[in-house]
């Protein structure tokens, strides 16, 4: 099994990494949009896998049986399952893949509960590295005021609320952020993602990500699959 | 104290887990049940709390890969981290706490089963027991160990084979027989090598049930008596202590109430107090 691989399939990996309300979603829809303009086969990976793995997921997040080890096992197993019957197979294709959300959201939220780094990053070993990885910057402040204006209350594990910090969800969310924000951080440098500052306009942030995006997509032209 | 593979899960506490951990391990068909609940009993009727759990058990997995087993929709990968997620659920809602109420914990396979899976499929050795770093070592672990040989007639006259047990998501070929048997010897290489790396004590399961379960009850009756040595030895001068339990461990276990009366009348003949030397445990 190769470690953090450079894949060598035919197909691309792009993915968008950041705290909720970076804007990393709208900015990947954008990409997505631009390069099914261009002709390119792209596709566009659900974090949602296999029904068995979800439901045990989500099972366990409403019955509140998680703790932080079967919190970060349950989501490597579900992205497991979407590397192994998903992301290879249409990376094996041609295809050119997004993910919203990657493996460094995993290791910026289990170790932001107190799991062991190390662990985190060997146990997400076998997933393959992305031809570019995008981590949208954005203060805390900022990130929470655009979700406070988008929808009314955070869920108990996104919240953070499982470390028992506090009682109150708006003060664990902006405490359990904090704490993934400063994970992110040591992300950036040691697995060389591609920092955007979320704060700009968006269409600037667009045009940052498609000048990348299209370097990476040189001799691909067999990627294109209309004309 | 008892400690883990090297990864401490967050809010473990190690310190105060007084009970005993102790793990059968083998293959499948091996009769590991049939020996649990033998164990079992006659834990109890000494007057141990008991905990049996085992494999795919937990509250929050269980049924899962129950489901996934039989839709054979998952990856290996994905299985093995299944499998981890399910340890770890019951780890900390039952393994841990059972511990720390100072139950014995009889476990039917642990870790060792799962790593042997997860290798004979191809993975990576090295990653598979990253994996299960945060496992409590066990107090002591008994494999029950049989040759392909023995073990074929056994399977076959009972259940019949099983599609994951014949490692028919291994192999290619359709013959079940010829699947098992080369699913079952990689295992074995497996947990050979494994019991090796982990000091499992080796018990050989080819004889009846019955000779089995005397040195299951002899080496468990070992690790027994190695908890009740240590409040003996916290209050005795240095120089005790130094000289190790096997030296004390025969005026320790005079002071240790007896409750052989209420152990049955065939539990009885060998006293429960005199295990047979350990290497009479090796092969």
């Amino acid at each position: 099994m190769k470690r953090y691989g450079e894949h060598r399939f035919p197909g691309r990996l792009f993915v968008v990494e950041g705290i909720d309300g970076s804007g990393k979603s709208t900015q990947l829809m954008l990409l997505h949009q631009w390069l099914k303009s261009e002709g390119y086969g792209v596709v566009f990976s659900e974090w949602n896998s296999s029904m068995v793995v979800k439901d045990t997921t989500k099972r366990g997040k409403k019955k509140k049986l998680l703790t932080p080890a079967t919190f970060c096992l349950i989501h490597a197993t579900d992205f497991a399952d979407r590397m192994e019957r998903n992301i290879i197979p249409l990376l094996k294709a041609g295809a050119i893949v997004l993910c919203d959300r990657y493996i460094y959201t995993a290791f910026a939220r289990d170790i932001a509960r107190g799991l062991d780094p190390a662990w985190v990053r060997e146990l997400y070993s076998f997933a393959v590295k992305p031809t570019g990885a995008f981590y949208f910057r954005v203060p805390l402040e900022v990130s929470i005021t655009r979700l406070h204006a988008a929808r009314s209350g955070f869920k108990f594990y996104e919240a953070g609320l499982d470390l028992g910090m506090t009682e109150d969800p708006d003060e664990s969310f902006r405490m359990f952020q904090g704490r993934i924000l400063e994970e992110y951080e040591k992300i950036v440098p040691e697995f060389g993602l591609n920092v955007i500052d979320a704060t700009l306009p968006i269409e600037t942030q667009q045009e940052q990500m498609r000048e990348l995006v299209i370097s990476k997509l040189e001799r691909a032209k067999q990627l294109r699959v209309a004309p | 104290m008892k400690e883990t593979n090297g990864v401490v899960l967050p809010a473990m506490e190690l310190s105060d887990l007084v009970g005993k951990l102790i793990v059968i391990e083998g293959t499948d068909g091996v009769g590991r049940s049939t020996q649990i609940a033998l164990l079992k009993e006659w834990l109890e009727q000494k007057g141990h709390a008991v905990l049996d759990t085992g494999l795919s058990r937990s509250g929050l997995v269980g049924k899962g890969i129950k489901r996934a087993k039989e839709g054979h929709t998952l990856g290996r990968i994905t299985l093995t981290l299944f499998y981890g997620t399910d340890f770890a659920d019951r780890l900390e809602h039952e393994i841990v706490p059972a511990l720390r109420a100072g139950f014995v914990v009889l476990t039917d396979r642990y870790i060792y089963s799962l790593i042997a899976r997860a290798i004979v499929r191809g993975l990576d050795p090295l990653w598979v027991r990253s994996v299960y770093a945060f496992a409590l070592k066990p107090d002591a672990v008994f494999y029950l160990r049989i040759g392909v040989d023995e073990l074929i007639p056994r399977v076959v006259f009972s259940r019949g084979f099983d599609y994951w047990e014949s490692g028919m998501d291994v192999y290619t070929t359709e013959d079940m027989y010829e699947s098992f048997r080369r699913y079952q010897t990689s295992l074995l290489e497996q947990f050979d090598k494994l019991a090796d790396e982990y000091k499992f004590k080796v018990i050989d399961a080819a004889p009846e049930p019955r000779k089995i379960f005397e040195k299951l009850r002899a080496g468990i009756t070992r690790v027994l008596e190695g908890e009740s040595h240590r409040p003996a030895l916290e209050v005795a001068p240095p120089s005790t202590v130094s000289s190790g339990p096997a030296a004390t461990s025969g005026s320790v276990i005079n002071i240790l109430p007896e409750p052989s009366s209420a152990a049955p009348e065939k539990l009885r003949e060998t006293a429960a107090g005199s295990p047979g030397p350990i290497e009479e445990l090796k092969l």
